[in-house]
């Protein structure tokens, strides 16, 4: 019913912290618990979340977070028995949450039996990694809704738009040119397409061999 | 405050700004517009009246400040709120500070008027306004829908701005502020520096037959005036390391406000007198000003002019941040699902929380139908028992989340938050028993909005059962992050 999530995130850590960032950004509410004194302040310094202070396998703390208006629970802790046991916990003190929890070894997948969901951070960065080794000119970014691909382009040398501003180029209707060289900006309509400047592209499966002539030759 | 704006990643206002936002709200309307009414009550006790609900509403500025720390949203007493309380209570807290922001700009709005029209009496360009004001029933019915009318422009002017363009930077805001406090402080200095003052009669310091007691529904009135540091609350996102600045700045802004106030309150009484400042009524300030600012100066011609300028000024600047910060109210509780969801939408294409501005100014353009008193009351009345809430939502927080991470906890705990509750019920209790004997339609349409509250709040949960509804909900803009 409402636009905004309730969200608690138990462990405030590297994943913790950017995954809450990311949320708060989109305007959802987040609580985070975390134990350590260090990071607590770390995150209040950031003004994101509310922080509550203790261990995240005790209900009393879980309680505190709010467990019980929450709409999802994220276990993003770097001990995967862990989040296991605070997910299984909070949908023991509120059945309807969504669980979340992270895993660190692909096995972990079969713990979709007792949450809703799993991550595995290491994996994900491991596809951006292995994205950027390889270099390519083309890359496929996350995985999007639907059919739409969102893809990271590099303009080639001698392509058909290479060096014209977007204005001066008729992309098919169905592509839409999202960002400005190097991702910085949002692309406006003076936008250039310089050659080996990389950019994010949004596109429908029909016109992309269209879209990759325009932009790669 | 979830998802108005975005949150930027560098933080603009200082701890100067997010202190002259809070500053800005308070001196405005309560100072230029109250003081006339607040003598009227209490005779030269009027400064003894702004004294006390300084240090009563410090004890609620605790609360804020500590809640604000440990609670990272811009959505001011009403988020809060809901971090903690139940559906029911959270409504209320919203549906209250929504009107009494409301009521708020009516009242600023009504304040306006008659400071305007003594900018123009001033220059000479409309017959001197009227006598009696707005104590006595006007006698001349012809000054009454112009100042009705001037207040109704206003509104729209401000409501219409803030419908089509997202609000000016807290920068401005400073500007405003420092404009203000100075016209303020030069008033100060001709007022202690001229003859009148010399003479100036603190004795009898309360009205006869009123005595001490005649304090308390005075205080209730004025309350008011102390309304607007909760706003720093409400931009927190905004500042730049806020668990440090956001408690300093509701201190700062506050002790420099009373300072502010006293100052002026004490001039007022002691150069334009009691009772002469209760004939002004709302031009009070103004006209104490026009009685003793050098004349014949250059341009302004009138040293008093400057005064009245900056009561046009004044309650002009304080309208704007109640149109604002009603709307976000509404905005705020259309976010979270407790108004029509259409109320936490943003407008297409203006950007602003179209329909959440629009339902304020209806409850806005209303209320400066009434008189200025009333408005006073009824706008008091409302932050006085949001303010109670707020005080109770920091015990709640203490006693069911000891383990929240507080940046700032309040000294003393927990006797202000209990204080600031028994202070805020008292001054609430002798507004109810006030009104029930002078202005009983300021209490009739209290207890209305009230009960239309809570007609809102069943007819909603109502359509929320039933799912089959055709309720569009507000969609965030979802963007993948890109990472390099």
């Amino acid at each position: 019913m409402t636009s905004t999530l309730d969200i608690i995130i138990a462990g405030g850590g590297r994943v913790g912290f950017q995954t809450a960032e990311i949320l708060a950004d989109l305007g959802h509410d987040v609580t985070i618990i975390e134990q350590d004194e260090r990071v607590v302040t770390d995150i209040a310094d950031e003004w994101m979340a509310t922080v509550i202070q203790g261990d995240s396998t005790n209900p009393d703390i879980i309680e505190q977070a709010g467990i019980d208006q929450a709409d999802t629970i994220a276990a993003l802790t770097g001990e995967t028995g862990l989040n296991l046991a605070v997910c299984l916990a909070a949908s023991e003190l509120h059945p309807g949450v969504r669980t979340v929890a992270r895993i660190d070894r692909a096995a972990g997948e079969a713990y979709t039996r007792f949450v809703d969901a799993v991550v595995f951070p290491e994996r994900a960065g491991a596809r951006v990694a292995a994205n950027e080794v390889v270099g390519s000119d083309v890359q496929t970014l996350a995985d999007v809704t639907g059919t739409l691909d969102i893809m990271l382009v590099r303009v080639a040398e001698g392509a058909p738009a290479a060096g014209k501003q977007l204005t001066d180029v008729r992309f098919p209707a169905g592509a839409l040119i999202v960002s400005d060289e190097d991702g910085h900006r949002i692309a406006r309509s003076d936008t250039t397409l310089t050659p080996g400047g990389r950019y994010v592209v949004a596109v429908e499966p029909n016109v992309a061999d269209e879209v990759m002539n325009l932009m790669r030759g | 405050m979830s998802g108005s704006q975005t949150r930027s990643p560098e933080a603009e206002l200082g701890l100067l700004d997010a202190t002259m936002i809070g500053m800005g709200a308070m001196i405005g309307a309560g100072i230029f517009v109250l003081t006339g009414l607040a003598a009227e009550i209490a005779g030269p006790a009027a400064i003894l009246v702004f004294a006390l609900n300084g240090i009563v509403t410090a004890f609620t500025g605790l609360s804020y400040a500590e809640l604000a720390a440990s609670i990272p949203k811009s959505g001011g007493g009403y988020a809060f709120v809901r971090e903690i309380f139940d559906d029911l209570s959270s409504f209320i807290m919203g549906w209250m500070l929504w009107f009494a922001y409301m009521i708020a700009g009516g009242l600023y709005a009504l304040g306006f008027a008659p400071n305007f029209l003594e900018l123009l009496h001033v220059y000479g360009l409309v017959p001197p306004p009227d006598e009696v004001g707005a104590v006595v029933v006007p006698v001349v019915d012809a000054g009454v829908p112009l100042a009705f009318l001037l207040a109704f422009v206003a509104v729209l002017g401000l409501v219409a701005l803030n419908a089509v363009s997202t609000a000016a930077s807290g920068s401005a805001e400073t500007v405003f502020t420092i404009v203000k406090v100075s016209i303020l402080v030069v008033f100060v200095g001709f007022g202690l520096a001229s003859p009148m003052f010399s003479g100036a009669e603190f004795q009898p310091l309360f009205p006869e037959g009123a005595g001490a007691t005649a304090i308390l529904p005075a205080m209730g009135l004025t309350f008011i005036a102390f309304e607007g540091y909760d706003l720093i609350t409400t931009v927190t996102e905004e500042v730049e390391n806020p668990r440090e600045n956001i408690p300093k700045a509701i201190f700062a802004s506050l002790i420099a406000t009373v300072i502010v106030y006293l100052a002026v309150v004490t001039v007022a009484v002691g150069t334009l007198g009691a009772d002469g400042l209760a004939d002004a009524g709302e031009a009070g300030i103004a006209a104490a000003a026009t009685s003793f600012m050098p004349t014949g100066l250059p341009i302004i011609q009138n040293g008093g002019a400057l005064i009245v300028f900056g009561a046009v000024f004044s309650t002009l600047t304080a309208l704007n941040a109640v149109v604002i910060a009603s709307s976000r109210v509404a905005f705020s509780m259309g976010r979270e699902g407790q108004l029509v969801p259409s109320f936490g939408q943003i407008h297409h294409r203006y950007g602003t929380p179209f329909v959440a501005i629009l339902s304020s100014a209806v409850v806005m353009l209303g209320s400066v139908a009434l008189p200025t008193q009333s408005a006073g009351n009824m706008a008091s009345l409302f932050f006085l028992l949001s303010f109670i809430i707020v005080n109770v939502a920091v015990i709640r927080l203490r006693r069911e989340r000891p383990n929240m991470n507080r940046p700032y906890e309040m000294p003393f705990y927990p006797a202000p938050p209990l204080i600031g509750v028994a202070l805020n019920l008292i001054l609430a209790g002798v507004l109810v028993e006030y009104l029930i004997r002078t202005d009983p339609l300021a209490l009739v349409l209290s207890v209305a909005w009230i009960l239309l509250g809570g007609v809102a709040y069943l007819a909603l949960n109502r359509v929320r059962a039933q799912p089959d509804r055709d309720l569009t909900d507000a969609d965030t803009e979802i963007t993948p992050e890109v990472e390099d």
